[in-house]
């Protein structure tokens, strides 16, 4: 059995007045296995932050269903949402999401401290994981005083300190320079190598080309995908990309 | 650019943020509104047709002024809260090719278009109240009632001036910010990094120990009159103390809980904390403005109800029975026996001849000094006028030499005394052992009275200052001692005086007529004894008058002006709420998204709220509760001295401004809901 499997997802949005309607995500189905790192390509306005919204929970499909290791997440009721959230799913974000009242250390121990955990475990999973991320040296710091590679690298240790089943990012280099982002995805790499399930959504070809698995989405259909395989970094790069244009263009793969 | 195109969007501007608008127009309206009442009370000549109404229309004009200046300070406050909200829009504006100078324009006519809404309505809603307010102002005063309807020009013109100077003030302020803000600091005014809150161990310790002495210095004064000063010491120091303690005291708070990890590292605890310090850093000083106004209104609405209840218990006090005959003058006088006869016969004869009994009445005789009081010696050689800055208040005494035979008429006792000997009765803070040295001469206690138990009481004349009775077996030879005295001016130090006090029970206005009548009648028959010799007459009706206008007109007063406190406290709290609002909605965004559930969210702002919203109320309790006794002691040189009641009406007070303060939370919070949910 498959770790997550996406059968005929459909999101509908119902215009204000009843008028038009807009099909965001028509007919997705999908597969990861666990231990996959999955890249999710789209131009804006494909479907691709609604599909992740869905799978973590944030938002209700309006057909279809989605099952994390066997739970049905389109039947959890909103009052278990967020603790299956909290125990299941790590959530990277694009603007990084961390609350500036909190030191970097305090924002990564929240959903412990939202667990109920001791603070002694806390403590023991963050100082396994902090040196692994590099940010042992700013763990006292608050979000304004580092930078933005250094703050999506918090938020990443915030997504795995609660060891989730899966590990979901949204557009993770959106908001880093061309340095920070190779940094975040080796880091990345070297986390999926750890056998930690990734799932994540980007328009950045440099970013998809890690990844193990990338699907193409348009119009709000999996369009297409292609296998990393044995392919190097700058083959997948080069295959992506050709995929893009061949997209662009309106070429039909099929 | 089109004429009239500054105008519409200064009207759109204004209408866009009605939430914050609104109020802030609404307060302007009730200022301007009170204003013109207390001005309309305290100087147009309406009040005039109230006999002898004076003294409450000073205090309407007294008024008048703190409401121009704390309307100044209040409406500074309200405009800047205002201004920050805008500079976003006038950012945009700015980006969009605006300069300085048109933004200005734009201030320009915001400030008028709420300046003249303020005016327009605040006047009408004056005048429209205006009837109502002389109405209670005519109950409480206890004046004729007039059901003429009044429009005071004056106060118009005088209120219109006063708040517009306010108004081109405010206006030369929002100025001021908008100019010295750079174009992307406008835009991005919201999202500049925010330091977190420094715990600040000096000035947080600083705070609480000024706050703890302002406590102390109130808690430790003993008498009012040295008190004034170090009341208004103990006040500013509670005042600095209350803002040093909320903006820097509760950080460091917050701080120490966050380094007891078992504490900190909880649910319930975890958010509430580090958000608290931000919360207090930055609502720190409304929490204490807030504070200080709820406290300023508790001491003036229960101070001036315990007056206004107690008014009849205090008159009582200050005249003992319906009518009080006085004379007396300095020196030492052997022949007073006959003078006094001759005076009491023709007081009761004219008192008679006028149709009214003389009941329950009291005859007081005595001598008295005043002078400096140290370790069981009254000083009388220390000349006050010279040594005035230098005076301890709580040192100075007056003596009352009251004769044996007197003392024994008046308690109803039979002491025996020898010469030599006296019997002592303190009324003050003052400790005297076994001999009492008066000037040069030195009196063996021989026995001990509580002066408060009978009618000797009366001849207390200040409750400012200690009284010392001093009965000796023989007045006119102890007295004849102090025949020589006198002070830097020549005056003779001793004095004496003579009370008749009696009930006759007439009408008000008879009882007034007779007490002029004796009151001639003493000035007539003593003027052949010389000019230093001072009489008079007083009844108890005239007194009543004057009681009730003073402190009716205190009364009222503290009403209006509790009113507009309380209204600058309500919108203090609805910025807060709001601008918290604003501050809060993306953080709890991203909780929600980390996985804290609506519910955690929701109780953790209720919780917060709940500790934001009850220490304010919490220290302004602890404020009223140390001054207290303060002010008890300052009424008593209004003659009340009735702490029962004075605790009860603060008692009543706080329940009051409680539930009053709860509702408007409730209603403040809804608006924050709105704003993140």
């Amino acid at each position: 059995m498959s770790l997550l499997e996406v059968t005929g997802v459909k999101k509908t949005y119902k215009g204000r007045r009843g008028g038009t309607s807009v099909e965001a995500l028509k007919n997705v189905n999908f597969t990861v296995e666990k231990g996959e790192y999955v890249a999710i390509m789209g131009e804006s306005g494909s479907g691709k932050t609604t599909l992740l919204n869905i799978l973590a929970a944030l938002d209700k499909a309006t057909a279809g269903t989605v099952i994390l290791d066997g739970m049905n997440l389109t039947t959890i009721k909103d009052a278990a949402m967020a603790k299956f959230r909290r125990d299941n799913l790590g959530y990277v974000f694009q603007d990084f999401n961390l609350l500036d009242t909190f030191t970097l250390e305090d924002n990564i121990y929240l959903p412990l401290v939202l667990a109920g955990k001791r603070h002694s475990e806390m403590k023991e999973r963050l100082d396994k994981l902090a040196p692994a991320l590099g940010i042992t040296d700013l763990l006292k710091k608050y979000p304004y005083e580092v930078s933005g590679g250094q703050k999506q690298r918090a938020a990443i240790a915030r997504a795995l300190i609660t060891n989730p089943k899966i590990v979901l990012a949204d557009e993770p280099t959106g908001a880093l320079d061309s340095k920070s982002s190779d940094e975040l995805l080796e880091l990345f790499s070297r986390v999926n190598g750890m056998g930690q399930t990734i799932l994540m959504v980007t328009h950045s070809t440099k970013a998809a080309s890690h990844a193990s698995r990338v699907m193409f989405i348009k119009d709000g259909i999996i369009f297409h995908q292609i296998y990393k395989g044995s392919s190097t970094d700058t083959q997948m790069y080069q295959k992506i990309s050709d995929t893009l244009n061949l997209l662009a263009q309106g070429g039909d793969l099929k | 650019m089109k004429l009239g195109l500054y105008p519409k969007i200064a009207a759109d501007g204004i209408r866009k943020n009605g939430r914050l608008y609104v109020p802030y127009i609404g307060t302007c309206i009730l200022m301007i509104a009170v204003f013109y009442i207390m001005h309309l009370l305290g100087y147009s000549d309406i009040v005039d047709t109230y006999i002898d109404s004076s003294t409450a229309k000073q205090m309407m004009q007294f008024g008048t002024y703190i409401m121009a200046v704390f309307g100044t300070i209040f409406l500074f406050y309200t405009q800047s809260a205002l201004i920050k909200g805008r500079l976003k829009e006038f950012g945009l504006y700015s980006v969009l090719g605006m300069n300085k100078r048109n933004i200005g324009r734009i201030v320009f006519y915001e400030n008028i278009i709420t300046w003249f809404i303020s005016m327009a309505g605040g006047l009408v809603v004056g005048i429209g109240l205006s009837k109502l307010a002389e109405l209670g102002f005519a109950k409480v005063i206890e004046a004729e009632i007039s059901y003429r309807f009044n429009i005071s020009v004056e106060s118009v013109a005088i209120t219109a001036l006063v708040y517009s100077i306010i108004f081109f003030l405010i206006y030369l302020n929002a100025l001021r910010q908008v100019r010295f803000t750079n174009t992307i600091n406008l835009v991005n005014s919201d999202k500049a990094g925010e330091k977190p809150p420094k715990a600040n161990w000096v000035i947080g310790i600083f705070g609480f120990i000024l706050l703890f002495t302002g406590y102390a210095i109130a808690i430790k004064i003993e008498q009012p009159m040295s008190a004034l000063l170090w009341f208004l010491i103990a006040v500013i120091l509670i005042i600095i103390g209350t803002y040093l303690v909320l903006i820097a005291g509760s950080v460091l708070l917050c701080r120490i809980l966050q380094k007891n990890k078992a504490y900190y590292y909880k649910t319930n605890h975890f958010v509430s904390v580090s958000s608290m310090a931000y919360r207090m850093k930055r609502n720190g000083a409304s929490l204490a403005s807030i504070c200080i106004l709820l406290t300023m209104v508790l001491v003036m609405i229960s101070s001036t109800t315990a007056l206004y209840v107690n008014r009849e218990d205090s008159l009582k006090n200050h005249c003992p029975r319906q009518i009080d005959n006085w004379f007396g003058r300095n020196g030492f006088d052997p022949d007073y026996h006959e003078i006094a006869a001759n005076i009491l016969d023709g007081l009761e004869t004219r008192t008679k001849e006028y149709g009214a009994a003389i009941d329950n009445s009291i005859l007081i005789y005595d001598y008295s000094l005043a002078g400096y009081y140290e370790k069981n010696y009254l000083n009388i050689d220390i000349d006050p006028m010279e040594s005035v800055t230098t005076l301890d208040y709580d040192k100075v005494a007056q003596v009352f030499f009251f004769d044996l035979e007197e003392y024994n008429r008046l308690t109803g006792g039979n002491d025996v005394l020898t010469s030599g000997e006296a019997l002592i009765g303190i009324e003050g803070n003052i400790r005297i052992d076994d001999e009492l040295r008066v000037g040069n001469e030195t009196f063996t206690v021989a026995g001990r009275f509580d002066p408060l138990a009978s009618d000797i009481r009366y001849a207390i004349v200040s409750p400012v200052v200690s009284t010392i009775f001093v009965v000796v077996d023989d007045l006119d030879e102890v007295a004849s001692r102090y025949a020589d005295y006198t002070d830097s001016t020549g005056t003779k130090m001793l004095a004496w005086e003579w009370q008749y006090y009696y009930d006759v029970n007439l009408e008000e206005e008879q009882e007034i007529e007779l007490s002029r009548i004796l009151g001639s009648y003493l000035q007539e028959e003593l003027k052949p004894l010389g000019g230093n010799i001072r009489s008079f007459s007083d009844s108890r009706a005239d007194q009543r008058n004057d009681f009730v206008k003073t402190f009716g007109g205190l009364l009222f007063l503290g009403i209006l002006l509790s009113a507009i406190f309380l209204v600058a406290c309500v919108l203090i709290i609805y910025y807060k709420q709001i601008s918290e609002g604003f501050e809060d909605q993306s953080r709890f965004g991203i909780m929600q998204k980390i996985g804290m559930t609506k519910d955690n969210i929701k109780k953790s702002i209720n919780s917060q709220m709940l500790t934001v919203f009850l220490i304010p109320i919490t220290f302004s309790c602890l404020h009223l509760a140390t001054i207290l006794p303060i002010i008890h002691k300052l009424l008593l040189l209004f003659g009340h001295n009735n702490m029962p009641l004075l605790v009860t009406c603060a008692g009543i007070c706080v329940l009051v401004c409680g539930i009053f303060y709860a509702v408007t939370y409730k209603l403040t919070s809804n608006a924050y809901y709105k704003i993140v949910s």
